[in-house]
């Protein structure tokens, strides 16, 4: 049987990737392009007013935001942030945390490893973020490489010690094999295990657990975006109504700008959610995928 | 000896417990000073990027100070108006906390019995579904329900739900319950859904299958009140999940709830300070009140 959800998450990734690399070149319009409001007139019976936001249509795909920007352009302006940043902090975090849980794992004492008191459990991830960036990231005076870094350090520090629990707890349950007991007693050093014993077991589980890091930075990036702040960097218009806008249009960021667009004018909020959406449906399918295929290769078959 | 020896094996273990416990409450207050701290200590001076601990010591020394004098439990609200914490985190507590637990009891329910009956169906697509809707984050989750009773409302006139509370007498209650309870449901689904088809191949099932019991009794008598402990065991986890997502919700939905105290009141330090330590009684309260439930449930499932 051909694994479906592996070639669907697949394509849906490269393309993904694509889009990150290439999607100001094939931007529609260029980011700062505003379309005017103004009058029109095309015949007698047909003039009038027009004004932002524009519904969607030929000239806008995805329709433009309250002052006239392209949603479809920022859309590909903004996806090489999330998507990228997504990819390379999990990356991060899974290589910190595996290496560190696979160490651990083999040289400490095998002794059951009670998760302490939860109570830290009471104070959100996001929160933390929340009130380091807080000070820094609205009209900053830093960059947006340097907050994005900054966001970076911050989120893998965040993520690290769930992946290492996990590597550890693993690699514990490994180390009761034979062949390593055995590898021991010949000498082999933890690294020598660790690479050549350890890894091919815990290759798929770590590709897994990589693509579903993914997901859960791009919802914290999200739920961050929801109090305003967006990856590198929010600008805050005041004089009138407040209004936060992203410095780099990521598509958590643009949820979170246009989040109060449920009552009208929907389509300014509906399809940043839809590319969401889509990145997270990509990620799911390609680590359901890699799950599944494991599956199929550690199964074990009747010899006759 | 011996005896006097196991009393002081068991002593040291509840001192241990006792200290493990003492460390992380100490801990976590130390972190929220910290936490709290971060906006006025955290500052950019001519593109750098520093943290002066003398601001951070100086707010904790002054809230200390203002323990005795009360004035630690006040607040700045709007321009000129200085409220009392004391007064007004009941009202905010209560609310939260109310939603959280009815939130927390269907999500159980929900829970164990999906659970029960879904360990049995090894069928992938219907993992594949319940898989996606677990990574789904809880704002997109928000967005898409108050995006789609909108559309309800514009397609057919028909108002399923309110999509925000407004003012004092109405109050959105259904959607946020659904955003509420889907998230930790679908995560009890799957852990205690591995479970439940571990228990179902136990012996002790297939005896009571062999001497002719009816099924449901079977999974009354024997298969839930074995689930039971595996859900206590999960249940920090699960209650962690639910403090994260109350903020989202809240948010959007505009409920004046516990966070909803912290984000629209402007930043101070004292009031962030008691926000938070009220978050962690929250957290406590809504454990153990969780616990209370499934002590109810152990009572209708597991007496003998």
């Amino acid at each position: 049987m051909i694994n479906w959800r592996l070639w669907i998450g697949i394509v849906l990734v490269s393309f993904l990737i694509f889009i990150s690399l290439f999607g100001p070149q094939i931007a529609p319009y260029d980011k700062d392009y505003m379309e005017p409001s103004g009058y029109y007139y095309n015949s007698e019976d047909d003039f009038g007013m027009k004004a932002a936001p524009f519904p969607p249509s030929k000239d806008h795909l995805f329709g433009t935001d309250q002052w006239g920007y392209d949603i479809l352009t920022l859309l590909l302006h903004g996806a090489k942030y999330t998507v990228f940043f997504g990819m390379l902090t999990a990356f991060i975090r899974i290589f910190i945390g595996g290496l560190l849980g696979m160490i651990n794992g083999l040289r400490g004492k095998p002794k059951s490893h009670t998760g302490g008191f939860g109570l830290l459990g009471s104070i959100p991830a996001f929160l933390i973020i929340y009130f380091v960036m807080i000070g820094i990231t609205v009209n900053s005076s830093l960059s947006v490489i340097e907050l994005i870094i900054i966001q970076f350090i911050l989120m893998t520090l965040i993520g690290v010690p769930g992946v290492y629990s996990a590597v550890y707890s693993k690699t514990l349950e490994l180390r009761k094999n034979l062949y390593i007991s055995a590898s021991y007693s010949l000498g082999a050093g933890v690294f020598r295990i660790a690479k050549n014993h350890v890894m091919p077991h815990l290759k798929e589980t770590l590709m897994v657990m990589f693509v579903k890091e993914i997901i859960l930075v791009l919802s914290l990036l999200g739920q961050l975006g929801i109090f305003n702040i967006f990856l590198g960097g929010t600008i805050l218009r005041l004089g009138g109504p407040e209004v936060y806008i992203s410095m780099t249009s990521d598509w958590a960021g643009l949820i979170g700008q246009w989040r109060s667009f449920i009552y009208n004018y929907q389509w300014i909020l509906f399809y940043p959610l839809l590319a969401f959406i889509l990145v997270i449906f990509a990620f799911y399918m390609l680590s359901r995928g890699i799950e599944l295929k494991k599956k199929s290769s550690f199964q074990k078959y009747p010899h006759i | 000896m011996v005896i006097f020896n196991y009393y002081l094996q068991n002593f040291c273990d509840e001192t241990g417990e006792f200290m493990r416990i003492y460390l992380s409450v100490t801990g976590v207050i130390v972190f929220i000073f910290l936490l709290a701290a971060f906006p006025l200590a955290l500052d950019i001076a001519s593109g750098n990027l520093s943290f002066h601990f003398d601001t951070a010591w100086k707010l904790v020394k002054d809230y200390f100070g203002g323990i005795i004098s009360g004035d630690s439990f006040y607040y700045l609200e709007g321009k000129d108006r200085n409220q009392s914490f004391l007064k007004d985190v009941p009202g905010f507590f209560l609310t939260s906390f109310l939603y959280l637990i009815t939130a927390a009891i269907i999500s159980v329910c929900i829970g164990v019995l999906i659970a029960v009956w879904h360990s049995k169906s090894k069928q992938e697509w219907i993992k594949d579904i319940i898989g996606f809707l677990g990574m789904i984050p809880d704002f997109i989750l928000v967005l898409i329900l108050q995006l789609g009773v909108v559309f309800i409302y514009e397609a057919t006139g028909e108002r399923i739900a309110r999509i925000a509370t407004r003012g004092v007498g109405e109050h959105a209650i259904l959607l946020p319950l659904i955003t509420l309870s889907i998230v930790p449901a679908i995560y009890l689904i799957r852990t205690l859904g591995e479970r439940t088809y571990d228990v179902l191949s136990e012996d002790y099932i297939l005896t009571a299958k062999a001497k002719g019991l009816q099924k449901l009794y079977i999974f009354i008598q024997h298969v839930i009140r074995n689930v039971l402990p595996y859900l206590k065991a999960d249940l920090h986890k699960v209650i962690a999940i639910m403090m994260s997502n109350i903020f989202i919700v809240e948010y959007l939905f505009n409920i004046n709830g516990l966070s909803a105290f912290l984000f629209n009141v402007s930043y101070q330090f004292d009031l962030t300070v008691n926000i938070l330590i009220s978050l962690i009684v929250l957290y406590l309260l809504l454990y153990w009140g969780v616990r209370l439930f499934i002590a109810c449930l152990e009572r209708i499932f597991s007496h003998d």
